[in-house]
């Protein structure tokens, strides 16, 4: 199934796989309006509603979903409405599907135009750029004025046609409103995707998007320039509306305009952006004194929104709906943690006993080997030619104490940081200097100390985003639905639910993963992992926190994976789990790699005994270990 | 050289803005999109004092000074503090752009939107200087920005002030546990950045008019200095805003008006392309 980004609980399942079709219907009436004795003014009042729908969807996958501010729909806009005038008045071009896939084709390149500078640094700069795009409309306009009016504008604009027939009327009611309704099944397509999920990904968390292998700045640019498409194909039906388009249709107050029905219906949703528009549409037209106020109540909306209620209307019902289900008000599904569906795989797992490692499959682990490896900020060596390696089958560990270097070797084998020399390389690739997003693609997977998870997703589809790289689905094939996009999400929707089996936690795969308890997410997180069929597994500190028995099955799943001929690299504080998970340790202190070993000999070691209880007495046990470790760490196990 | 004094007497507008920008920037790492219209806000309040009011010089500049830096501290308290440390990043972007649009409202309200003249505070007969000619008014708008600019520049660099704000800036978190005054910090930057804007409102308005335009025109040729001197940079903010003016000015010298504004426009995506983080790059906003 398609993963939902919905951020209610899986309740209400008549409503959620009804919400299409109802929505659906609620088209086909807006369609068939005018033979239901919709009046002229109404029905120019739903066009200019669809119209300016279309242009605030564009912006909500641009700032809902990939979180980024861009000012310049109007702009995109501007691109379609003039791409129809030129084609219509200059060439007489009235065929209304030609002049949409052209202002398309316009506004896709005004989309990169802008978006490729405007997307390099991040935070500001895409406002910056599509506002100044809009500031320009004027100036370009004029520059063309024989073929755009200039400042006059530009008239004349005859009927368009269709396969030769004139759209006039309610023929052409009919063909706006059948467009809005394509556009946003193909927008409700792409956000019920794959695609969708990694657009939440990447607002949330751009590291965390990084570390599943997405290039954060070419998703960002491609949900931008996504959302441009129907920005133009709002020109378009604007200038056939209007028949006549001048500069001053395009001016930056409708770029506010736009971005208050954005953030009014709720920036982060589909049909949002049909509410935020009819309201903005309406509410200016339907009081009177609306005008004199309007900038006053459409910044002290954004201020307001952006504070309190960042999920506008669609947010208040999603909450309304659910408050509903609380008080008995709507029928609710089964709670989610009881027994359900799940129950079963549950079982198969915990009678699958000593198979588990046939279960997970062969992993094609690869070495990791780093090589006189530093790191240098300014004058401090946060790592300082660490030479270490990590096999396939084995648990590698790294110890420490806090600031010895560990994560900071961590971020530089993931991409995060660039080495000052030295090499990394898993198997024959070399890693340094690699973008994150590169590293992962090579086969890098991580865990986090302090879980990254986005919020509103539920388990299954977030340890699908796992695979989103390696088994990607394209996006036409996600929008169209084609065979391929049912095949991709259901893979990977059974994956997402046997490693979550796997690794005992199958109840939880319906929840919201931000709300589960740390150990859960932590074990989630691995799933993650998994999903993406790595070459090597980093887990940071990945038992800090965590009580006996969360630590017990992270032992659990780690050991799954050496069996499975994974590469293990564990970065860990938790000196008595170490030495008993770990195939080999390597101990650093102050950046400087100090000793390297089996767990015995790093327990026979005094130096590091020097660093980790300041004394140079040899324990004998763990539990005087234990006793003497600054760290907390659970109770004393077995040692191996 | 008349040419390059009017490209510097507009530079320096940018320079001011892009300033004010960074004094934010840097003490708690939020763009605030509503800089510029702080300054617009200057120029009206100027207007009210000295024309509406008419009011001498210094009480009017105090007053401007006053009332704007209370309009940023009202912004940082109600509109940015309550989103600090909270993850999703990109509100800021929506709150700061929804003060401006609010101040471009009232101001549009209140003097609708007829530009409204500012007496200079100086004599307006005009200076030959290098050649040149420039109306002094302009010229004490240039050098007191370059002032301004650079005494931040020493203020952030050497005073304890200074760094504890670069601190907060990195990591508020972190400075918070090194004692840094974080909450004191921020809105002490945005009074800091209205009081700036708003004792600037004659000496900036007197040129421009009180105009309801101006602010969205600052907010983006701000940009496009800091863009080119690199945020958190006051030197490069000054640089950058003066380099935008002169080429504005110089192309608009020889060509028709419109291509000033793509000509920069051009200058602006070059540089995002080709140095993302400005030529004199320090602190970045905060990414994550």
């Amino acid at each position: 199934m398609a993963a939902t980004t919905a951020v209610s609980p899986p309740a209400l399942p008549w409503l959620r796989s009804a919400r299409p079709l109802m929505m659906l219907g609620l088209g086909v009436v807006v369609l068939v309006a005018p033979w239901l004795g919709l009046g002229d003014y109404w029905s120019r009042q739903f066009i200019l509603i669809a119209i300016l729908a279309l242009v605030v969807s564009g912006l909500n996958i641009s700032l809902g979903y990939a979180g980024e501010l861009a000012l310049g729909q109007v702009a995109l806009y501007a691109v379609g409405a003039y791409v129809t005038g030129y084609l219509a008045v200059s060439h007489g071009v009235t065929d209304i599907l030609l002049c949409l896939l052209a202002a398309i084709g316009g506004a896709i390149v005004v989309g990169f135009v802008s978006g490729i500078p405007g997307l390099r640094l991040g935070g500001w700069s895409l406002a910056m750029v599509t506002f100044f795009l809009v500031i320009i409309i004027p100036n370009v306009l004029d520059l063309l004025s024989s073929q755009t009016g200039g400042a006059l504008g530009l008239s004349g604009i005859p009927v368009p046609t269709i396969f030769g027939a004139q759209l006039v009327g309610d023929g052409f009611y009919v063909f706006v409103i059948a467009v809005t309704i394509i556009w946003f099944a193909i927008f409700r397509n792409l956000i019920g995707s794959s695609h969708g999920d990694a657009f939440l990904v990447l607002k949330q968390s751009p590291i965390l998007a990084a570390t599943l292998g997405i290039s954060v700045y070419r998703l960002k640019l491609l949900a931008y320039v996504v959302g441009a498409i129907p920005a133009g194909i709002a020109g378009v039906l604007f200038a056939f509306l209007s028949a006549y388009i001048s500069p001053s249709s395009f001016a930056f107050a409708l770029a506010f305009t736009i971005l208050t029905a954005s953030v009014v219906g709720g920036s982060q949703s589909i049909y949002g952006a049909i509410f935020g528009a009819a309201i903005l549409q309406l509410g200016p037209e339907r009081i009177a004194s609306f005008q004199n106020y309007s900038l006053i109540v459409y910044g002290a909306f954004l201020v307001v929104a952006g504070l309190v209620f960042s999920d506008g209307i669609a947010g208040l019902v999603r909450s309304g709906l659910s408050q509903a289900r609380r008080r008995g008000w709507l029928s609710s599904a089964a709670p989610i943690d009881t027994v359900g569906p799940m129950a079963e795989s549950d079982v198969a797992l915990a009678t699958a006993g000593d198979d588990t490692a046939a279960v997970i499959g062969d992993l094609a682990g690869e070495a990791l080997t780093v090589t006189e490896l530093r790191k240098d900020f300014g004058g401090l060596t946060a790592v300082d030619d660490v030479t270490l390696e990590a096999v396939p089958g084995e648990v590698t560990a790294l110890i420490g104490p806090n600031g010895s270097g560990k994560t900071t070797l961590l971020n530089l084998v993931c991409g995060f940081y660039k080495p000052t020399s030295g090499s990394v390389r898993l198997g024959p690739v070399e890693l340094g200097g690699l973008a994150p997003y590169r590293s992962a693609r090579a086969g890098v997977a991580r865990t986090f100390q302090t879980p990254l998870i986005p919020k509103g997703m539920r388990a299954r589809a977030f340890v699908a985003t796992g695979r989103y790289v390696s088994h990607r689905v394209s996006m036409p094939a996600s929008i169209l639905r084609l065979p391929s996009f049912w095949r991709g999400s259901r893979a990977s929707d059974a994956e997402a639910l046997r490693l979550l089996a796997l690794l005992g936690i199958a109840r939880v795969a319906d929840s919201e993963v931000a709300s589960l308890p740390l150990g859960t997410r932590r074990l989630v997180e691995v799933a993650r992992a998994l999903a993406a069929e790595p070459k090597v597994f980093l887990f940071d500190e990945v038992g800090s926190g965590l009580d006996e028995e969360d630590i017990h099955r992270l032992e659990e799943a780690i050991e799954l994976i050496r069996r499975a001929g994974g590469t293990v690299v564990l970065v860990e504080h938790n000196f008595p789990l170490v030495l008993k998970i770990a195939d080999r340790i390597h101990v650093l202190s102050q950046g400087a790699l100090i000793a390297s070993g089996t767990p015995a000999e790093i327990q026979a070691n005094r130096r590091v005994l020097e660093e980790y209880t300041g004394s140079s007495e040899t324990v004998d046990t763990i539990e005087e270990l234990e006793r003497s470790d600054a760290v907390p760490g659970p109770p004393p196990a077995e040692p191996r | 050289m008349t040419t390059l004094w009017s490209g510097l007497a507009d530079g320096a507008l940018y320079a001011l803005v892009g300033v004010g920008y960074n004094i934010v920037l840097l003490a708690s790492g939020v763009f605030n999109f509503a800089n510029a219209q702080l300054i617009m806000l200057g120029t009206y309040l100027a207007y009210f004092a000295a024309v509406t009011l008419k009011l001498p010089l210094a009480p009017t500049v105090l007053i401007g000074a006053a009332a704007v830096a209370l309009v940023g501290v009202v912004e940082e308290r109600l509109a940015i503090r309550p989103l600090m440390g909270r993850r999703d990043s990109h509100a800021t972007l929506i709150t700061s752009v929804g003060v401006a649009v609010a101040i471009d409202g009232i101001v549009l309200r209140i003097w609708g939107s007829q530009p409204k003249a500012i007496p200079a505070p100086l004599s307006t007969k005009p200076l030959n200087l290098l050649g040149g000619t420039i109306e002094p008014t302009s010229l004490l708008l240039i050098v007191l920005v370059i002032v301004v600019g650079v005494g931040l520049h020493i203020l952030s660099k050497k005073t304890m002030i200074g760094l504890g704000s670069l601190a907060s800036a990195e990591d508020r978190e972190a400075a918070m546990a090194r004692g840094v005054n974080v909450r004191a910090l921020a809105i002490g930057a945005f009074a800091l950045a209205g009081l700036i804007a708003g004792a600037f409102g004659v000496v900036v308005g007197s040129g421009t008019y009180a105009n309801p335009g101006l602010g969205d025109n600052l907010a983006l040729f701000g940009f496009v200095a800091i863009a080119i001197g690199g945020s958190g940079s006051q030197i490069g903010s000054l640089i950058g805003g003066f380099a935008t003016g002169i080429i504005y000015a110089e192309v608009s010298r020889y060509t028709n008006a419109d291509w000033p504004q793509i000509v920069v426009f051009a200058l602006f995506l070059l540089i995002l392309l080709t140095r993302p983080r400005g030529l004199f790059g320090g602190a970045v906003e905060r990414q994550v």
